[in-house]
């Protein structure tokens, strides 16, 4: 699965510590999920969906070999 | 959601404790653990000695210096603390790399235990049965810190 969470959070112009607090994980995993090292649960892609105000499969995309 | 993890406010009496516990540990290893210091009366269960037999039984009364009982005390419960203290955002990456970690000590601490019981005999592997008190929390805290840090990552 990859994602555009730098993208977006380029858009919104949030830096990863903006974007870890305004949704409560740490810094850690904002970095490990934009380097696809890290798959969130549900629960967090829903948080970030919400945030950048898109639909969820806007963000996280499943690739071919998942 | 986590559960078994105390608060944040734990890690630092834990680094104290565990720092201390290690740097006096390896003075007292230095000195082959021996040591007067601290003789005191200790309640003793199950003591067999084949010398001085005068106090074997099942509860018994002896003497003994205490000072690798404190120390052992210190690592296990400054580790304990360290290792399962919440980090200051606990979330579910988080405990992703403490379970990874968790894992990583228990494969390793046994890997070496297999290794040392093939190749070290009698009083060296005795040694190593006393590392082995504390390697797998060891293991667990360097690996599990190591990861944390090198995952706090830069600004791009």
């Amino acid at each position: 699965m990859k994602n555009n969470i730098k993208v977006q959070r380029a858009i919104h112009d949030l830096t990863q510590a903006d974007l870890a607090e305004k949704i409560g994980v740490s810094r850690q995993t904002i970095n490990a999920m934009e380097k696809n090292k890290y798959v969130p649960s549900t629960l967090l892609a829903l948080k970030i969906a919400r945030l950048f105000k898109k639909p969820v499969e806007e963000i996280f995309i499943l690739e071919d070999e998942d | 959601m986590m559960k078994y993890l105390l608060s944040n406010k734990f890690k630092k009496p834990g680094w104290v404790l565990l720092v201390v516990g290690i740097t006096f540990g390896i003075i007292h290893a230095l000195n082959d653990f021996e040591s007067d210091l601290l003789t005191v009366k200790v309640i003793s269960l199950f003591h067999n000695d084949i010398i001085f037999s005068k106090n074997n039984g099942l509860v018994s009364i002896i003497e003994d210096s205490i000072v690798d009982e404190i120390l052992t005390l210190m690592i296990i419960t400054g580790g304990l603390l360290v290792g399962f203290s919440k980090e200051k955002i606990e979330d579910e990456f988080i405990s992703k790399i403490r379970l990874s970690s968790l894992k990583w000590a228990i494969l390793i601490n046994y890997g070496i235990l297999l290794f040392a019981t093939l190749f070290f005999y009698h009083t060296n592997f005795m040694s190593i049965m006393i590392y082995n008190m504390f390697t797998p929390l060891i293991i667990f805290i360097v690996r599990f810190n190591y990861i944390v840090y090198k995952k706090t990552g830069h600004e791009e």
